[in-house]
């Protein structure tokens, strides 16, 4: 029993001298662990560069209203290859053989032909 | 250190994290100035070479800067979180060491001054009691050390290591009589044989 007790008071006795180490940060630690400390993320953290393709995407309206233009394009082309019955007719105004614009009224040729014999 | 004025005066550990969290860096360093020390002291008590513990600082605080972002505020103390942070640490490095270091590798005196054979003597000392801790199980080395080297409450001890009040008076009490053999058995040569 006595044993067991010095015993205790020898372990008592480091644990008191364990407690009272208490050192002091070097220099050199506090700099790698201020080192260590990441770049704060809300305030100066810059803002994600962008390709040039995010940009113009930006600039349209996002994705959403890309798929609208895209939709829109597709549409317009295929009506102009194979036009609708509906406006058939309007197509082959434009780019039929129908069309036929004179440029000069016979009597200004005739007119011009005054002028050189004259 | 360089100490700043102290702009976070009065400010829990807490507040100062969500302040860095936030963006604020000179919070970070605060935190440094105001943590450090404790947490150097701590991973000094256990492993008893400089060293070790200045590895398990600095990791110990890359770990809380890392955990700011996350850092659920009222869930628990920042300083509760960094005792369980450093005693893992300082288990892991406990278990690597086991018969690594023994008392034969530290250095005789080179004169007879008595201070640096009583600063050789405690050196010793606090060296057997950190071999001593990694022959233990790794919980009671634990319990052992935050309770009769950090000086923390049962309670207090309960929370760093997610476990309740009786496991920790189990934990502290056997492993505070297998530290107590161990020593006993190096007691000579610690010189403790003409106290």
């Amino acid at each position: 029993m006595m044993m067991t007790d010095r015993n205790d008071d020898i372990l008592e006795d480091i644990f008191a001298q364990a407690r009272a180490v208490a050192p002091t940060p070097s220099d050199d630690l506090i700099a790698r662990v201020m080192a260590g400390v990441p770049v704060p993320q809300v305030a100066s953290q810059p803002a994600p560069r962008r390709s040039l393709g995010q940009q113009v995407l930006d600039i349209l309206g996002g994705w959403t209203a890309v798929s609208g233009l895209v939709t829109a394009t597709c549409a317009g082309v295929w009506i102009g290859v194979s036009p609708p019955e509906s406006v058939q007719d309007y197509t082959a105004t434009y780019f039929g053989d129908e069309i036929s614009v004179s440029l000069f009224s016979e009597e200004a040729i005739f007119a011009t032909g005054d002028f050189f014999d004259g | 250190m360089n100490a700043m004025p102290d702009l976070f005066a009065g400010a829990p550990d807490e507040a100062l994290l969500i302040a860095f969290a936030n963006g604020d860096a000179q919070a970070a360093q605060a935190l440094t100035e105001r943590l450090l020390p404790r947490v150097l002291a701590q991973a000094t008590r256990m492993l008893a070479i400089q060293a070790e513990a200045e590895e398990v600082a600095q990791e110990a605080m890359i770990r809380l800067w890392k955990q700011a972002p996350d850092w659920r505020q009222g869930e628990a103390q920042v300083s509760t979180w960094l005792y369980r942070v450093v005693s893992n640490l300082c288990t892991d490095i406990l278990r690597k060491r086991r018969g690594g270091v023994s008392l034969d590798q530290i250095a005789e005196p080179t004169d007879g001054a008595p201070s640096v054979v009583q600063q050789m003597q405690t050196n010793a000392r606090m060296q057997a009691l950190s071999d001593a801790l990694a022959a233990l199980p790794e919980r009671q080395a634990q319990a052992v050390s935050l309770r009769h080297l950090e000086g923390l409450s049962n309670p207090e001890i309960a929370e760093i290591m997610d476990t309740n009040v009786r496991s920790v008076e189990s934990l502290t009490a056997r492993g505070k009589r297998a530290l107590a053999a161990i020593m006993a058995g190096r007691k000579a040569e610690l010189g403790y044989d003409d106290d």
